[in-house]
C-alpha cells in the first residue's frame, strides 16, 4: 500500500477539516456528524483516522487545562524512613 | 517702526523659549523662524563682494534662526555650504553686532540652539553606543551557541544511504554544501509535509538571495521497510525540487539516524500493515565541513528559519 500523494493528502485534510467543524459547532456530539464521519474515513487511511482522532481529543484536553485550570497532580509521597 | 518690529521679534523669541521649555519644539521653531530680518546690521555687515546674496543669508541667520538643513549650528553661527573660508568669520562678527544691540534674544537663541545640538550629539551617541552593544552581544550569543552545538558533536559520523534516484550517496558527497536536513517517513499524516513544505519555503526564499550559495534540502527516512526508492520519488517531487529523498537498508538508515540522534519507534501494525512510526521532528543545519550548526523545531516559521540560516552563513564566511 502506497503513501498518499499530495492531492490525496489535502483531500484526507479537507474531509477532517469539515469532521472537526462540525463537532466543533455540535459541542462534540458525534451523532450530528456522522457523514463527515463516513466521508473523513473513507478519504484517509485508517492509521490516519485513529491518529487524527486522538490529535482531536489531545487538542480539546489542551484547550480545557488552558482554559478551565488543572490541579496539579500530587508529587511522590514521602517515604517512611 | 524698526524698534517696534524687533520688539515683536523679541516677544515672538521669547514665546518660542517658553513653547521649547514646555516642550513645544514645533512652536519653538515656528516662533523663531517668523522674525523679521535686521536691516541695519545686514547693512554693516555685507562687506563682501564674493557672495553678497549669501552674506546677507548668513547674516540673517543669527537674528532669525533661519533654519535651513544646511544651516547646522555651532557656538561660530550658521554659515551657508557653499561659503568660501572668508566668510566664516562674517558671521561671528555679525553676531558680535547682534549682541551689541539685543543680547537676551541672542544670546538665549544661541544658547538654545547649542543645548539643541548637544542634546541630539549625546542622544545620538548614546543611541549609537546602544546599537553597537546590543549587535555585539548578539554576536557572542550566537558564537557561544555554535560552540556548543559544537560540543554535542552530532552529525559527525559517515552515511551511507540511496538517493531516491538510486544512486548512492554518502556525507561526503554533500560536503561544501550548505544542508537542510530532516528525518521523516512517507506515510506521515500531516506532519512531514508541513515539516517539507516549510523547509521549501526555506530554501526558495534563501534561493532568491544571489549573494548566498544554494541550500541543499535533504529528507531522510526513518521508515526504511516502507520507503524505498520508488516511494521516496513519489514523495519528493511534490516539494522543492532540489529536495533529495534518502533511503536504504535499515541498518544504513539507522546509523544515519543515530548520528543525529534521531528518535524512532514504528507504531503497532493495523490489519492493512500501515503504522505510524513517532520520531523526532527537527530541522538540523549543516554548515559546508559537515558541521551540525544549529536545529529548529515545529515552533519556529520558515522566516525564521531562513533568518537564522542567513546569520549562519554570514558568520561562516567571516571566520
Amino acid at each position: 500500500m502506497s503513501a498518499p500523494d499530495s492531492k490525496q493528502r489535502k483531500a484526507c485534510w479537507g474531509t477532517r477539516d469539515e469532521l472537526w467543524k462540525c463537532l466543533d459547532y455540535n459541542q462534540d456530539n458525534a451523532a450530528s456528524c456522522e457523514k463527515f464521519q463516513k466521508e473523513f474515513e473513507a478519504s484517509c487511511p485508517a492509521q490516519w483516522v485513529k491518529y487524527f482522532t486522538k490529535r482531536r481529543d489531545f487538542l480539546k484536553y489542551k484547550e480545557k487545562m488552558q482554559t478551565e485550570g488543572f490541579e496539579p497532580a500530587a508529587g511522590p509521597k514521602e517515604s517512611q524512613s | 517702526m524698526f524698534s517696534v518690529g524687533s520688539m515683536l521679534c523679541l516677544e515672538r523669541r521669547m514665546l518660542g523659549l517658553v513653547g521649547f521649555i514646555g516642550g513645544d519644539l514645533h512652536a519653538t521653531f515656528g516662533r523663531l523662524l517668523r522674525c523679521p530680518v535686521r536691516s541695519s546690521a545686514v547693512q554693516k555687515t555685507s562687506g563682501s563682494t564674493h557672495h553678497p546674496q549669501r552674506v546677507w543669508l548668513s547674516s540673517q541667520v543669527p537674528l532669525c534662526g533661519h533654519h535651513t538643513p544646511k544651516h547646522r549650528t555651532g557656538l561660530y553661527g550658521p554659515f551657508t555650504l557653499g561659503s568660501s573660508r572668508g566668510l566664516l568669520s562674517l558671521p561671528l562678527f555679525t553676531q558680535r553686532v547682534t549682541l551689541s544691540q539685543g543680547p537676551n534674544t541672542s544670546t538665549a537663541k544661541i544658547r538654545l540652539r547649542t543645548r539643541l545640538v548637544v542634546t541630539l550629539l549625546f542622544g545620538g551617541g548614546l543611541l549609537g553606543t546602544w546599537w553597537y552593544v546590543r549587535n555585539e552581544k548578539r554576536q557572542n550569543h550566537r558564537m557561544q551557541r555554535i560552540e556548543q552545538l559544537k560540543k554535542v558533536a552530532l552529525g559527525q559520523g559517515d552515511f551511507s544511504l540511496l538517493d531516491h534516484r538510486g544512486h548512492r550517496r554518502t556525507k561526503r558527497d554533500f560536503l561544501g554544501s550548505w544542508v537542510l536536513l530532516y528525518f521523516g517517513f512517507t506515510h506521515c499524516p500531516d506532519i512531514c509535509p508541513e515539516e517539507l513544505d516549510k523547509v521549501s519555503a526555506v530554501v526558495s526564499s534563501l534561493d532568491k538571495d544571489r549573494s548566498l550559495p544554494a541550500v541543499q534540502p535533504l529528507f531522510v527516512t526513518v521508515d526504511p521497510e516502507r520507503d524505498n526508492v520508488a516511494a521516496l520519488e513519489r514523495y519528493v517531487k511534490d516539494f522543492h525540487p532540489r529536495l533529495i529523498g534518502l533511503t536504504g537498508t535499515p541498518e544504513e538508515v539507522k546509523v544515519a539516524g543515530k548520528d543525529y540522534r534521531v528518535y524512532a519507534s514504528p507504531g503497532p501494525k493495523d490489519e492493512d500493515g500501515d503504522y505510524i512510526v513517532d520520531h523526532t521532528i527537527l530541522i538540523y543545519l549543516v554548515n559546508p565541513d559537515g558541521l551540525f550548526l544549529d536545529y529548529y523545531n515545529r515552533m519556529k516559521d520558515d522566516v525564521q528559519i531562513a533568518e537564522s540560516v542567513r546569520n549562519h552563513m554570514k558568520s561562516y564566511v567571516k571566520l
